[in-house]
């Protein structure tokens, strides 16, 4: 029994609460929230959800106490959340909450708004709820297949795919991700800078609260990578999970920025140049540099690799993704679906108990991501081109098909294409192609196959159908595409075109 | 050098950088209110108004300026 408990993520944010009741467990917006208080707002909105028969819960992300709290809540009450973004068009949030059905919405102040009437949803506001004096949580006993979220990520068909991660899942992740060998404790101050619709937002937030430690949020106002430094600085920062665009924008200011109290610089959600890591490395005199990689459909993180000061292992400059987590297995496949040796380029399959079973209510885009090999054992595709060297190390090659990731967030190009399509009612063709510039960030340019016209109807119908950080920043009008020889749009020669 | 006049040359720069001719910059002026100014455009930004008025601005001050006013402010001070 004792060892169950140990193993269970929830139930160990419920014992640090308990020990750590008097410690700051938030900070947000310079503010700061003992763990008392985050559980008392914590256990008032248990007490209302438990009485509810919804399953699905909607929340609204804000940068406030509470809706970390309905996060929580949410999670110890047994139940499912997905996450609904105030700054996402709301065709976009609407089609969320119907394909997740979404029974309740938890808002914050003005946001209760933002679905529409016809979704039948109840909207429960949660400044309403006043914490309650505080008492011990015991998380809900309920059945571990249970999602304990749905992420959105985006879908080639212009509908965005659910990824359910259950309590199993989550917990063989906490297994596995404790077992990295951390040296943290309540003392430690760690950063959450990702957005709540992001999936590193929920270990950034969750695995502190685990420890009694205190868990600094970024203030979405204002430019965010300054924040996040400003952050780091003023508070002294021991634990920073960071997307590289972070030391990208923040480059001209290095000689400038000291973290001397930071041991631990986590890199994700994209590829590391390891040139611009090492000129950050004075920045960060005290800290291991670790390069966290996973797929959301496997459970946030599910590789590691320490990036050493000297001779760390790249491939084209972007750092290795190393080891797969404990419990979790990988294989190099063939397009045959062969396992290549070492040295060999193929597609990335993960194996393991921190897969998804399936996409939520899409059965036939499941269908499409899980592979069985000859021993029958049950793989997802990556989607992305990896090489293993002769230690077993993971290095990372790219994109396998026109899947980008722009500040953390995987894009589908057909997804845009699609919209941009639907908007001239398919009457032409339009090619989105991302654009690498010198410093190793991507730009989408949208290419359109007709006559040059005023774009701003189709900018505003952009605007409305997705979210700013799927938006071409260029668009170019080409009246007649290149082909190649198999008569399909010769997007390289398109790419030659347009960066002319 | 007075702020409306300060206002003008920023204005001239954002429509430059952000490649839009409707801006208006005020004081209050912030990131939110204007399209296309955001991370990566800001820094470009920066560097434009570096390079204009001759100055160069610590990582400490960019990271306080909450607004338009505030970077006039700050440009004001250094090209006293």
């Amino acid at each position: 029994m004792k060892k169950k408990n140990d193993a269970d993520m929830l139930a160990a944010i419920v014992r640090a609460s308990n020990h750590h009741a008097m410690r700051p467990a938030l900070v947000l917006d310079d503010r700061t929230y003992t763990y008392q208080e985050l559980f008392g707002l914590v256990g008032s909105l248990c007490e209302t959800l438990k009485n509810l028969k919804e399953d699905i819960i909607g929340i609204t992300a804000e940068n406030c106490i509470e809706t970390y709290a309905s996060i929580l809540a949410v999670l110890l009450s047994g139940k499912t959340y997905v996450i609904l973004h105030p700054d996402y068009p709301a065709e976009r949030n609407c089609r969320i909450a119907r394909q997740s059905g979404i029974g309740l919405l938890l808002y914050c102040g003005e946001n209760g708004n933002m679905l529409p009437a016809d979704i039948n949803a109840r909207r429960v506001c949660f400044s309403s709820h006043q914490p309650t004096s505080y008492s011990g949580i015991m998380p809900y006993n309920v059945d571990p297949e249970v999602p304990a979220y749905i992420i959105f990520t985006s879908g080639s068909t212009g509908e965005p795919k659910g990824v359910p991660i259950s309590r199993n899942n989550l917990n063989a992740f906490y297994q596995a991700y404790r077992n990295l060998g951390w040296e943290l404790d309540e003392n430690d101050r760690m950063l959450q800078m990702f957005e709540l619709t992001f999936d590193v937002s929920i270990v950034s937030f969750l695995y502190p609260l685990t420890l009694g430690a205190c868990v600094y949020t970024v203030p979405q106002k204002g430019m965010k990578y300054l924040n996040v430094l400003d952050i780091m600085e003023r508070h002294r920062l021991t634990f920073a999970a960071v997307a590289p665009s972070v030391l990208r924008l923040s480059h001209p200011y290095f000689k400038e920025i000291s973290f001397p109290d930071l041991r631990y610089l986590i890199v994700t959600a994209e590829a590391t140049d390891v040139n611009l890591l090492h000129e950050f490395r004075p920045c960060i005199p005290n800290a291991t540099v670790v390069n966290l990689y996973g797929p959301t459909e496997a459970t946030i993180y599910c590789t590691s690799y320490v990036i050493p000061t000297e001779g760390a292992k790249h491939h084209n400059g972007m750092a290795a993704i190393g080891k797969p987590f404990q419990g979790m297995d990988y294989m190099i496949a063939s397009p045959s679906g062969k396992p290549l040796p070492a040295g060999e380029t193929g597609e990335l399959w993960i194996a393991g108990p921190q897969l998804m079973n399936g996409y939520w209510r899409a059965p036939e885009k499941t269908a499409e991501c899980f592979v069985t090999d000859l021993s029958g054992k049950l793989y997802y595709r990556t989607g992305d081109l990896c090489l293993t060297d002769s230690d077993g190390d993971i290095m990372y090659c790219g994109r396998k098909d026109t899947q980008v990731k722009i500040q953390g967030f995987r894009i589908e190009l057909g997804e845009i294409e699609y919209h941009v399509k639907t908007f001239y009612k398919h009457s032409c063709n339009a090619v989105v192609l991302p654009v690498y510039t010198t410093d190793g960030s991507c730009e989408l340019h949208l290419a359109i196959e007709r006559e040059t016209e005023d774009t701003e109807s189709l900018e505003q119908y952009m605007q409305s159908h997705l979210p700013s950080y799927m938006l071409p920043r260029r668009i170019h009008f080409i009246p007649c595409f290149p082909q190649n020889n198999s008569n399909k749009v010769d997007r390289n020669q398109l790419l030659k075109n347009i960066t002319q | 050098m007075k702020t409306t006049e300060l206002l003008e040359i920023l204005n001239g720069i954002f429509r430059k950088v952000l490649k839009r001719e409707d801006i208006t910059l005020t004081e209050s002026t912030t990131a939110h209110d204007v399209d296309g100014w955001d991370s990566l455009t800001n820094m470009i930004l920066l560097t434009e108004i570096e390079n204009k008025f001759g100055v160069r601005f610590s990582f400490r001050e960019i990271v306080k300026l909450k607004n338009v006013g505030d970077l006039c402010q700050t440009i004001q001070n250094k090209t006293k």
